[in-house]
């Protein structure tokens, strides 16, 4: 029997022969059946490791009661108590610290399928790390990058400063140097640009530009300046166009009127076949 | 149509009854289906679940002809045109209300999941409510799974083949099973609004690594502990596989239906009352595993058997190996048939290829008229995925253009 904690507790180990017969036997016969289910398994494969077999006893532990006695011999934990130490981890079923975020939340329980691999988008709350840096060294790192991009705006935007103004733009010239910080930071057309005006005039503006751009070109080839790669047009989307389900897949139908361009009728009537007198 | 009545497909019994009638409307092609439960001697024929289907069909095409014979063990179904929830089909504001038997015995999904095969083909967007005392939400003994995994880990995939916008999958109220395993009385909504004509040419070949696992616990008309004792033992299994694990947890009261005692009809019984997990797990590269559990209606099992079980189910799907789980297997190999005139090709496990569910569409589709498939060793992967490759039939919308 394992030692146990001094004598507190006295355990007496009870035979089972005050048991009914009927249960004793029928221990009796399973004990033989492992054994022979054993020596069967070990026939077959490799032998096993000695093992005991369950021997049905029943424990019955007794609280001493004589309590004078059981403080006097206390003797402590044994030694070999440490390998019976039981772990019980609380810890794998809880909510881990990096917990998820709402936008997450809201991405999946919304009714909107879930898209894979699709981050969240990340939130624009400025982090909490300030206690991480010097603060001293932080204020001087934030009146650097200040003075540097008062730098940079004034380098960029100088040309539409008034000569008699001071260094701040004011009216019209504020909207500009506006539009090209947002031209800067990424925006794909200028606040300015007109969005409806009529034809003919957009024509004239359009002709204008490339003009401009033609000489611009001409005169710096002239001078053997090189220049950065025109860009030709709008890059087109790659594929076929997604035409309405039940849309005709040819031509523009307009009006009730399909009308077929000659382009349209040559891909209709494939290549014309070569003449063939030559020889 | 060139071919007025192009000869009917055979088949034979109720087996995979859902799928074949949605192969059939796509394909455009007839079908007979005979001996459908001809040996039962209490409920022969078809069984309200089906029957309910077959009346969905009938609500989303436009010159359907079903045939039931009076027995209902044979029916025939030629398809027409799939036209969605447009107005002047049935469609009342554009949303088709569909109502579920109290008899049925299956989960919604079991019609979501078809009715979104068909929704990019359809000439209209999809609009469907489905209501009644016959809607399960949950997870069903009967093996359907639930309808939070069908939007997490079913109608995610659909982005793959170019079918992404406007996709909406609303649980309005949800339900588990009922008494006896028939109905509940949940509300779930279905807006599929992106049709296309061909759907794109997948080549599905990197399974990833799973990297984060979410899942949603349910539980209706019952104490909200019971979902944070599924999700405990759930998270207790899971943590220690992947650090990023979230289960959310979604409680709701449970419905009320009139009760059919004519003495006393104010008397309300509530019904659907129960409680059941959802779990899906992410891969790197997108690939989605789902694991589905509800308590069974008889009851007696406890949350913590409910959320091991669920993850220890996850845990198995994952280990299938592919990069499509089994669920979601039948979706992806039909859009795939159904894609262009390429070659696609997606890697499976080869225990998931080697499904009877599998085999059986398979069968099925070649008797439609689809190419086989061609199956090899995949290079990447767990050991022993496979690789299949499907030609698609090139049809996808087209029969819907010529009306």
């Amino acid at each position: 029997m394992a030692p146990t904690l001094g004598k507190r507790k006295r355990r007496y180990e009870l035979a089972d022969e005050n048991n009914s017969s009927g249960e004793s036997a029928r221990d009796q016969s399973t004990n033989e059946l492992q054994t022979l289910l054993r020596q069967h398994f070990e026939a077959a494969f490799e032998p096993l490791e000695e093992f005991q077999p369950k021997t049905h006893t029943a424990e019955i532990t007794q609280a001493d009661t004589s309590d004078s006695e059981a403080g006097s011999d206390w003797s402590g934990f044994s030694e070999d108590e440490k390998d019976g130490v039981e772990i019980i981890d609380h810890s794998s079923s809880h909510t881990l610290k990096a917990d998820v975020s709402k936008e997450e939340l809201k991405t999946f329980m919304t009714n909107k399928p879930p898209i894979p691999g699709n981050k969240p988008v990340a939130s624009t709350a400025r982090r909490n790390n300030e206690d991480l840096v010097d603060p001293e060294e932080a204020s001087t790192d934030a009146a650097n990058l200040k003075k540097d991009l008062a730098l940079q705006r004034l380098l960029k935007e100088s040309h539409l400063l008034d000569s008699q103004s001071s260094l701040s733009h004011s009216g019209q010239n504020r909207h500009k140097a506006l539009d090209l910080r947002l031209q800067d930071m990424g925006s794909k057309s200028s606040i300015f640009t007109q969005q409806k005006m009529p034809l003919a005039q957009r024509k004239g503006i359009m002709a204008k530009v490339a003009e401009r751009e033609g000489t611009r070109r001409r005169t710096a080839k002239e001078n053997g300046i090189i220049l950065e790669k025109a860009v030709r047009g709008k890059k087109k989307d790659e594929g076929k166009r997604q035409r309405g389900i039940g849309a005709p897949s040819v031509g523009k139908f307009h009006g009730g009127m399909l009308k077929l361009s000659k382009k349209d009728v040559a891909e209709i009537e494939g290549p014309k076949k070569a003449s063939r007198g030559r020889r | 149509m060139s071919n007025p009545s192009p000869a009917l497909v055979r088949f034979q019994t109720q087996k995979s009854l859902a799928h074949r009638l949605t192969l059939a409307t796509l394909t455009g092609r007839p079908v007979h289906i005979s001996q459908i439960r001809p040996s039962s001697p209490t409920d022969p024929g078809l069984a309200p679940h089906e029957i309910s289907f077959l009346r969905l069909l009938e609500a989303v095409t436009n010159g359907s002809h079903i045939e039931i014979s009076y027995t209902g063990t044979t029916l025939v179904y030629r398809p027409g045109l799939i036209t969605g929830s447009s107005p002047g089909s049935g469609a009342s504001g554009g949303v088709i209300r569909h109502e579920l038997p109290a008899g049925c015995t299956r989960g919604v999904s079991y019609f979501l999941v078809p009715l979104c095969l068909l929704a990019p083909f359809s000439k209209a967007p999809i609009n469907v409510l489905f209501t009644g005392s016959g809607v399960i939400t949950s997870a069903t003994p009967t093996g359907d799974m639930s309808a939070d995994s069908v939007r997490t880990a079913i109608l995610p995939l659909y982005a793959q083949f170019g079918i992404s916008n406007n996709i909406e999958l609303r649980i309005l109220r949800r339900s588990n099973v009922g008494a006896g395993g028939k109905g509940g009385a949940g509300e779930v909504h279905l807006v599929f609004g992106h049709q296309v004509r061909l759907p794109k040419t997948v080549h599905i070949m990197n399974p990833g690594r799973v990297k984060k696992i979410r899942g949603v616990a349910y539980c209706t008309g019952v104490s909200a502990s019971n979902n944070a004792r599924m999700i405990e033992e759930a998270r207790g299994i899971l943590n220690s596989m992947t650090g990023d694990t979230y289960i959310f947890s979604d409680v709701s009261s449970a419905a009320y239906l009139p009760s059919k005692d004519k003495s006393n009809p104010n008397q309300k019984r509530k019904t659907g009352v129960g409680f059941g997990l959802s779990l899906v797990a992410e891969s790197s590269t997108g690939s989605l595993y789902s694991a589905d559990l509800a308590s069974p209606p008889a009851g007696g099992v406890p949350p913590e058997d409910i959320g091991r079980q669920c993850a220890y189910q996850l845990l198995e799907s994952v280990s299938l190996g592919g990069a499509v789980s089994l669920a979601a297997a039948t979706t992806v190999l039909t859009l795939m048939a159904m894609g262009s005139e390429d070659v696609g090709r997606l890697q499976l496990g080869r225990d998931v290829l080697g499904s009877e569910t599998l085999i059986c569409l398979a069968r099925d589709l070649k008797a439609f008229g689809a190419s086989g498939w061609g199956v090899r060793d995949a290079n990447t992967g767990q050991e022993g995925d496979v690789v299949v490759s499907v030609v698609g039939r090139g049809v996808g919308n087209v029969g819907r253009k010529i009306a």
